[in-house]
């Protein structure tokens, strides 16, 4: 059974073609459903998100599933083959490992290190089992990967920092007010940016905002978006009295708040602190307002410097990831392999249990003149025995260091023991003594 | 005994430092407990120490500065316990321990003059030191205050801004530490007053003579009320909160901390036992 990965994301496609591509849009469930019919795939796990849309299965013949894969692909989202080909991008065996687990830790988004990846890559595993296309393969992938995402975000840096400037400007107001639960938001300007800070500060839960621009329908249709209250421009010197937090983003070409003005409110309001994120181009607050006390103001290419150091430090932090993620997937495949060998470990198993049991049954005459202890001693003494014999053997099986050597170590155990074939000594000790054959063996076909 | 107890404070401020440097969990927990077990060691050799002289071991500067060092640890992990902050403790511990190496150094063990045999005494004292510890800790904070208030205005977050809490809360804590700490020192030192008034008709002893504005050490402790009296009003009344707040309790504790150890041990003439 062999891991493979189809998909397209935003290394290799561009925005158009993903939207094209979301799975969300006809519903992974039903996504699920097709592919679990398809002869060639035993398993399979659909992750799609705003960057990436990825298809995890397992099957027989690689080569075969990726073309039926494929195929499957640009009909579900009815694009055409030829159009979607080019974006594709396909991974085998250890790379769809490494490829999820890079997914899992977000070292492979868009931002390096962004914290949704994780959650949406835990639904998409939720959603595959909860359609029952999981099995013991993908199971384990994903979990690990589980394991590998939490890990990376603990003990790596990837995941701190801010790294837009609307989280930039979040993340300073927590630094200045702690909780913003209790704290008066004025938004000066109703603009795309204004209106995007505005939603972040909405989802802290801040007490009230109030909107104000120079046009009152757009700043009513704003205070509507934000669950907020519009008033009239003229009121703007009022509200710099009562607001904690104030972002002023307008198109206008001169400041529209000067410092006189922050001096002013900030004696009325006896020096409460008071942020201000200056997002608009050119500036809406003189910037001499940051000499004042217990103001603190940043402008939008404060804020972006904030977010390339975060970006930065995360660019650092991302070696030591990828050597994490290394590590995983090595012992992944370590895993992997060891499966790979427990039939012919099973087999082994049997072959010398069986071994035992028809010796057992052939000296069967001879011990019925001891005790039942002493059987049972001897029975125990057989069964250590054989567990012994086979320590070394099994931890070597498991152990192979690739998939060539496990597979060559598969065969000569098989071939010198003869597991394929049935137990030699089998018929004879069960002619000899016409005895049933023990609950523990197999079916011999002959 | 009193060595072990050094060097569990030294341990403990070694593992304040690993956590703040690194931000390791770990060593932050490690750290609490380290300090934990030296604040209870303390206070069983403080309460060896009742025992064996029969009274509070708070007579003369020495055992008064260790038992300042054991309120303010008790303070301290009060504070963490109910803040869940440990950023603070790299900066109180290597205070407990130059503190108690003082103290340690210069111990020894003092009869108690019969003019400090009132209940009095235990009220006065023990308030005032409970005030200091609580000067400390706000005189800490405030400096954290100062160097988290320094990055946030110059735009370059880095080492302060991804450690401490935001600036409210250690505004808060300063304004909530040095108004205890407040209500404290005016009560032990009313307590002092009251109890001066008593004895001074009464008592020959020199050193009670000596209790005038004019002596150091009462004189030093009133100009600490003066600058912590200041602080408050600033607060309530001209809206001084933050930096300027910050830097009076800094300059506050420093008054304290004068009146501790110099003035304490050198100059004062009313307060030597």
């Amino acid at each position: 059974m062999e891991l493979l990965l189809l998909g397209v994301s935003h290394h290799t496609a561009p925005v158009d073609l993903r939207e094209r591509v979301d799975f969300s849009r006809r519903g992974v469930t039903t996504a699920l459903g097709e592919l679990s019919v398809r002869p060639t795939l035993a398993e399979a796990v659909v992750l799609t998100t705003c960057n990436r849309a990825e298809l995890y299965v397992t099957c027989e013949d690689p080569v075969a599933t990726v073309r039926d894969l494929a195929v499957f692909m640009s009909r579900f989202h009815d694009v055409p083959d030829t159009e979607l080909a080019p974006h594709l991008y396909t991974h085998t065996g250890p790379d769809v490992v490494r490829h999820l687990f890079r997914v899992a830790s977000g070292l492979d988004s868009l931002v390096v290190g962004e914290p949704q990846i994780f959650g949406q890559v835990k639904d998409a595993y939720a959603t595959a089992s909860e359609e029952r296309t999981t099995g013991a393969l993908l199971n384990k992938l994903f979990t690990s990967a589980f394991g590998v995402g939490k890990r990376v975000r603990a003990d790596t840096g990837l995941g701190e920092g801010a790294v837009s400037v609307s989280y930039a400007a979040i993340t300073l107001a927590r630094k200045i007010f702690g909780s913003l639960e209790q704290r008066d938001v004025l938004v000066v300007g109703a603009g795309e940016m204004a209106e995007l800070t505005a939603t972040h500060l909405r989802s802290q839960a801040v007490r009230s905002i109030t909107v104000t621009s120079r046009t009152r329908t757009r700043a009513e249709a704003l205070a509507q978006k934000v669950d907020g209250r519009a008033v009239t421009w003229s009121e703007l010197p009022a509200q710099l009295l009562t607001a904690d937090i104030i972002v002023t983003a307008t198109g206008a070409q001169t400041p529209v708040i000067n410092r006189t003005q922050v001096d002013e409110a900030m004696r009325a309001r006896r020096n409460r602190p008071l942020f201000i994120i200056d997002i608009g181009l050119p500036r809406d607050v003189d910037p001499a307002a940051s000499d004042l006390e217990q103001v603190f103001l940043y402008n939008i290419d404060d804020l972006r410097t904030l977010v390339d150091e975060n970006l930065a430090r995360r660019r650092d932090q991302m070696s030591q990831a990828e050597s994490m993620v290394s590590d995983e997937v090595e012992s992944f495949q370590t895993w992997l392999l060891a499966r790979g060998s427990i039939p012919t470990l099973v087999a082994l198993r049997r072959h010398f249990e069986d071994l035992r049991q028809s010796e057992l049954n052939r000296l069967g005459p001879k011990l019925n003149g001891l005790s039942p202890e002493a059987r049972s001693r001897v029975d125990e003494i057989t069964r250590l025995l054989v567990q012994k014999l086979l320590i070394s053997p099994t931890e070597r099986l498991k152990n192979a260091g690739d998939e060539q050597t496990a597979a060559q170590y598969s065969e000569v155990v098989t071939q010198l023991f003869g597991l394929a074939e049935p137990l030699a000594g089998e018929t004879t000790s069960t002619d000899e003594h016409a005895s049933p054959p023990p609950k523990t063996k197999t079916p011999v076909t002959s | 005994m009193t060595i072990l107890l050094l060097s569990l404070y030294v341990a403990a401020g070694v593992a304040y430092g690993m956590h703040f440097a690194r931000r390791d969990a770990g060593a932050g927990r490690l750290a609490s407990a380290t300090l934990a077990a030296a604040a209870l060691m303390h206070t069983f050799v403080i309460g060896m120490r009742t025992v064996e002289v029969g009274h509070l071991p708070f007579v003369g500067a020495p055992a008064a500065i260790s038992a300042f060092v054991w309120l303010l640890a008790v303070a301290y992990l009060y504070t963490e316990a109910t803040t869940d902050e440990r950023a603070m403790g790299v900066f109180i511990v290597p205070l407990l321990v130059i503190l108690q190496t003082v103290s340690t150094l210069s111990d020894r063990v003092i009869e108690p003059p019969p003019v400090l045999d009132s209940p009095w005494f235990a009220v006065h004292v023990s308030s005032l030191l409970f005030a200091y510890a609580a000067f400390a800790l706000a005189c800490v904070v405030g400096i954290t205050y100062v160097l988290l208030f320094r990055e946030l205005k110059s735009k370059q977050l880095g080492f302060f801004a991804a450690r401490l809490p935001s600036l409210q809360v250690l505004d808060t804590m300063n304004g909530r530490a040095v108004g205890v700490g407040w209500l404290f020192l005016t009560a032990g030192l009313a307590v002092g007053g009251v109890w001066l008034f008593q004895l001074q008709p009464e008592t020959a002893d020199p050193r009670v003579a000596a209790m005038t504005l004019l002596d150091p050490k009462i004189s030093v402790v009133l100009l600490s009320w003066t600058v912590y009296s200041f602080e408050l009003y600033a607060r309530r009344v001209i809206g001084w909160s933050g930096r300027r707040a910050a830097w009076l309790s800094a300059i506050g504790f420093s008054i304290v901390l004068l009146n501790l150890v110099p003035v304490g041990y050198f100059l004062t003439e009313s307060h030597n036992f």
